[in-house]
């Protein structure tokens, strides 16, 4: 008679294709029947060189190739890069061009968070739910079509100011389309706080407490989910923000319910914001022909990205190349905070939590 | 959420979905799509060179002239040549229908040429590109056709004659 022996745990690996999204993930996660003991995480599938590719391309080209980082917070890095550049170069932005900056982040931080739930409600099962966010969404994404002329890399800065200015008939473009999607976004804040299927299936599930988020120094909504208020646009206001309503939500649920919560009722706020812009959307001009003189020198610069704190570090010299262009995303810390909240989560949850923290491959890779 | 209400909805409010390709597809105005060339009024700064992030635009100088090529295959679409092009001889159009057989794909170029013609005035041969909108202010029709035609040299000297009549 032979004998089976059988394991008491087992390693299985997750990824690294289609983890939550169509994005290169990789786990090595060891289980003990259903539960996750152990996480190891892999990085480096779509590592594109993209930080060295920066320094042999002009400032000027640097605008366009740091938008193609990353496709949902595609605004905020050369928003980024402007303002470090912008910072060597002592230039002025002009008002309307700050407005006009906020208008465009704004809208991408609706967008991107109103992705993010959506998947979620796809991953717990809720296709119904799933289908009508995404269509919400689109309203997000048919506007950005109208005003800025593309779904995804808005075009919107230039160095020194924006590029593309918004006429009458954009900003009554815009208004129509926040009246579309403001009860609708509303309505999808109820209907993730309250519905069952979406309760039972991330309320207290990914939990990363408020001692791990600050060691893993987690930002935007992961670390707001976790009790810590941080926001970079409240923080250290850059543009108009400090003119501006800005509500930095928080919850102390640490769970993955919590952190699409605070998605959503930034989703509401970052709306509040875009009606706000729109009425007090100055005249003026709205950059000084893109192209101002940038002397030698290095300057940092951080925004707030839909993921969270985006930092930007320029250091230019004689040439129209930068010499050294770096930038830490949101998602690089935020990643690393999944060891914890995978810890003791079940193997069913994993696509759940990793979407938890939004994650974008991308650009944490370059 | 009320589901059933929103499935009543989408039922007679939809579909949500464009019908393409068996209707066109609506395009929003300011969509940012094809790039379209036009040499009359280029100034032949290559300013549009320097800024395509995709390296999908070239100029070369040969016996026609200047030539203009931009790989669409290449392009990215981000508007950079465009937004820097100090004449907008160079923008996006609306058209975005670029699918092909992967034979074409090195013929879907838009392709110009600033032509080469001998300068009037000391017959070397000269480009006969688009003179820039900042010298040329106060100028006459007239005053700009012949301009225009000059080589670099031959401006530079029409301009210091204009000058010094004036
Ligand atoms: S298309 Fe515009 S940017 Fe390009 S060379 Fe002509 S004038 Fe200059
Ligand atoms: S749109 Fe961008 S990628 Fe395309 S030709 Fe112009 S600068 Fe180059």
């Amino acid at each position: 008679m032979t004998e089976h022996t059988v394991a008491s745990s087992y390693k299985i690996p997750v990824g690294p294709l289609h983890v939550a999204l169509e994005e290169p993930m990789y786990f090595r996660v060891s289980v003990k029947g259903e539960t996750i003991e152990n996480v190891e995480l892999n990085a480096g599938h779509v590592h594109r060189g993209v930080e060295y590719l920066a320094t042999k391309r002009t400032l000027l080209q640097n605008m366009i190739l740091t938008e193609r980082i990353c496709s949902l917070c595609s605004n905020s890095h050369p928003e980024a890069l402007a303002m470090a550049a912008e910072t060597i170069g002592a230039v002025e932005v002009p008002e309307r061009a700050q407005y006009l900056r906020v208008i465009a982040g704004e809208v991408k931080r609706v967008a991107s968070h109103l992705f993010n739930v959506g998947i979620l409600a796809h991953l717990v099962g809720f296709e119904a739910l799933f289908m009508h966010a995404m269509q919400v969404r689109e309203v997000a994404q048919d506007l950005k079509e109208a005003v800025y002329g593309n779904r995804m890399d808005l075009g919107a800065h230039c160095l020194g100011g924006t590029r593309c200015d918004m006429d009458d008939e954009a900003i009554a473009f815009m208004r129509t389309a926040l009246d579309k999607i403001e009860p609708d976004v509303r309505e999808l804040e109820k209907t993730y706080r309250t519905n069952g299927s979406i309760l039972r299936r991330t309320r207290g599930i990914g939990i990363l407490t408020h001692e791990d988020a600050i060691a893993c120094g987690v930002v935007g909504p992961v670390a707001r989910a976790s009790d810590i208020q941080y926001d970079v646009r409240t923080a250290a206001p850059y543009h108009v923000y400090d003119r501006l309503p800005v509500e930095v939500p928080v919850l102390d649920g640490c769970d993955v319910w919590s952190r699409a919560m605070i998605r959503l009722q930034e989703a509401v706020n970052s709306i509040e914001i875009l009606w706000v812009c729109l009425d007090h959307l100055p005249d003026g001009p709205i950059n000084d022909g893109g192209d101002p003189y940038i002397p030698p020198g290095q300057a940092i610069a951080r925004t707030e990205a839909p993921r969270g704190e985006l930092v930007y570090y320029l250091k230019t010299n004689d040439e129209p190349e930068p010499e050294r262009l770096k930038w830490r995303v949101p998602s690089y810390p935020n990643w690393d905070a999944l060891t914890f909240m995978l810890k003791e989560a079940k193997v069913a949850d994993i696509a759940i939590i990793v979407n938890s923290i939004d994650p974008c491959i991308s650009c944490t890779e370059r | 959420m009320n589901f059933l209400q929103l499935f009543a909805h989408n039922l007679t409010k939809g579909p949500f979905t464009d019908p393409f390709p068996f209707e066109p597809a609506p395009t929003a105005k300011r969509f940012r799509g094809k790039i379209e060339f036009d040499p009359e009024t280029c100034e032949g700064c290559r300013k549009c060179e320097k800024v395509c992030p995709a390296g999908a635009i070239r100029f070369t100088k040969t016996a026609n002239g200047l030539e203009f090529d931009c790989w669409h295959d290449s392009c990215v679409f981000c508007g950079n040549c465009e937004f820097h092009c100090p004449t907008n001889a160079i923008h996006q159009t609306q058209d975005w229908h670029l699918a092909h057989v992967q034979q074409d794909k090195f013929s879907m170029v838009e392709h110009g040429v600033i032509p080469s013609h001998e300068c009037p005035s000391c017959g070397k041969p000269a480009l006969y590109t688009a003179a820039p909108a900042n010298k040329i202010k106060g100028f006459s029709e007239a005053e700009v056709a012949e301009f225009r035609s000059l080589c670099p040299k031959c401006r530079g000297k029409y301009l210091r004659e204009r000058k010094s009549r004036s």
